[in-house]
């Protein structure tokens, strides 16, 4: 057997794809929401529920595989998974899809997020909120980081931008085009948050400071929805409505100085600007046969806009340390040479923790996105930083 | 009650991390280490993946050490901790690459590198604390 054989590029695709409306405030479950999107994204296939014989789900979905298969009625369910922490679980729940598909466990997988983001749980307070009593143990270091008021990811990532800041010169408008950018394809597509709410480089300048050196626009928007994806072999891909999206490659990765929780030990790490988006570019790459020359469009994971930097120079789209004049460069908008995030993303569109990413790739690839980039036939996606992370590249079927 | 009372304390012991409190509970800062080959173990932990030891001890090392990054945080994200106010995350001098964080009020001015002191505050239920300040 060869390499190639064991390999996974271009043999699963998407085949549907959906999502909910996105709110501050839903008033609906987290699991009609999970329903709502999962049933779109089985139609917008052409399938039945009753096609679909595998679940994988994110570690922070309260919304469980058999609450899903319960609300569904999947009786032929026969494989389900999780992945994570958080954010970083998209990627990994694909992962999933296609080595359950590939190994001969499940034929049509059904993957989504679900999250009463801002009228339910707000992630940007903490894990821990409203815990009572002493902080941390069993594994969760959180001793170390809550009793000093360290509790959200955001002050994690502020920290790294002050660090690179110092390091690389980077600049508060730098980050700014970074959020204008995803505020300007959001102004494009009616389904966004922000569709209606324009944002300049002075408004970006006068916004109120969350934790220095980030801003109110340089966080993503606590929301509440769902998306879901459809998975099948490419083979099987052929059968269904719409033109598969074919899956190239898959890769996750840590990074030397591993450590554990969600956000903040990545200030532990021997080097913190070093991030595991780095190994798994290169793994990514490999696995695909291509490199950041062949990518058409990108829809990076931004939790934050320095989430967003780190990964451009990461992914190989500038050099270490020139993430700012790259995005200030124009190369990330609509014509230019890599424009990223054209939904709006979690900053713009709303933060799904990574799951409408993975839609909006889609929806590249078919040619139906509201900024679609002409003739753009592969589409970088990534999933959420620091501690471990992981991406895939997907592709236009020929 | 007053905002001190709603600040959640640390664990203290946890058969892991315990040893970092009850260094602080003496007015010392302990990293956890590695018998056999000295390896570092930060965040601690009881395995040495250096050499495959379990046998680690708790080093003193000296209370100083310089300013990596901060944020001064300008909403408040849990009771116990009113905006605006500061974390620093701390290199220690006697273990590069090893850092620890420390909570600071208000505002205050700062830059990378410049040296920082820990101090060791008493906090609810007489837990001991490190923090940091500009030396
Ligand atoms: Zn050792």
């Amino acid at each position: 057997m060869t390499t190639r054989d064991l390999d996974h590029r271009d043999r699963c695709a998407i085949v549907g794809a959906g999502r909910t409306d996105y709110s501050s405030r839903s008033g609906r479950s987290v699991l009609s929401l999970a329903t709502e999107a999962s049933l779109a994204a089985i139609a917008d296939a052409g399938l039945e529920p009753n096609d679909v014989d595998g679940i994988v789900r994110c570690d922070f979905d309260v919304v469980a595989h058999n609450d899903l298969a319960h609300a569904l009625n999947l009786p032929n369910l026969s494989y389900w998974g999780a992945s994570g922490p958080g954010g970083s679980a998209p990627s990994g729940m694909m992962a999933q899809a296609v080595g359950a598909i590939l190994s001969g466990q499940a034929t049509t997988v059904l993957v989504y997020r679900s999250m009463n983001g801002r009228s339910g749980f707000r992630l940007g307070k903490g894990r821990l909120q409203g815990q009572a009593g002493a902080i941390g143990g069993n594994g969760s270091y959180e001793e170390f980081f809550v009793p000093y008021g360290l509790v959200s990811p955001g002050q994690m990532w502020a920290m790294l931008a002050q660090r690179h800041m110092h390091t690389y010169g980077t600049t508060q408008e730098q980050l700014g085009h970074i959020a204008i950018t995803c505020r300007e394809r959001a102004n494009a597509n009616p389904n966004a948050q922000m569709a209606t709410r324009g944002l300049s480089l002075d408004d970006y300048l006068s916004s109120p400071i969350i934790s220095t050196p980030l801003r109110l626009p340089d966080y993503c928007l606590e929301t509440d929805g769902a998306c879901a994806v459809v998975v099948t072999s490419a083979a099987r891909s052929v059968d269904t409505d719409k033109p598969p999206v074919l899956i190239r490659a898959i890769a996750q990765g840590a990074v030397q100085g591993m450590q554990p929780g969600l956000a903040s030990p990545a200030l532990m790490r021997e080097d913190p600007l070093s991030l595991p988006s780095v190994t798994v570019a290169k793994r990514l790459y490999q696995r695909a046969g291509m490199g950041p020359e062949d990518i058409d469009v990108a829809q990076f994971y931004d939790c934050f806009t320095i989430t967003v930097l780190v990964q451009l120079e990461d992914y190989g789209f500038c050099q270490p340390g020139e993430g700012g004049p790259f995005a200030a460069s124009g190369a990330i908008g609509k014509g230019g040479s890599l424009p990223i995030n054209t939904s709006g993303g979690n900053l713009s569109d709303g933060y799904i923790h990574g799951m409408s990413h993975i839609v909006e790739g889609v929806l590249q690839m078919r040619g139906e996105s509201t900024s679609q980039v002409p003739d753009a036939e592969t589409c970088l996606v990534t999933s959420g930083l620091p501690i471990i992370t992981g991406a895939m590249i997907l592709r236009k079927a020929a | 009650m007053s905002e001190l009372d709603l600040r959640p304390v640390p664990c203290t012991d946890d058969p892991d991390t315990g040893g970092f409190w009850e260094a602080a509970a003496r007015g010392e800062l302990a990293i956890r280490v590695c018998s056999d080959c000295g390896q570092v173990l930060h965040l601690p932990k009881a395995y040495c993946h250096g050499c495959g030891s379990w046998n680690t001890a708790w080093q003193v090392v000296a209370p100083t050490g310089t300013l990596y990054s901060w944020t001064t945080t300008e909403r408040e994200l849990r009771p116990g901790f009113v905006p605006p106010y500061t974390i620093v995350c701390v290199e220690l001098d006697d273990a590069p690459g090893v850092r620890l964080v420390g909570y600071l009020d208000g505002r205050p001015q700062l830059e990378s590198g410049m040296p920082m002191s820990a101090t060791f505050e008493v906090a609810q239920g007489g837990v001991v604390i490190p923090q940091w300040q500009p030396a």
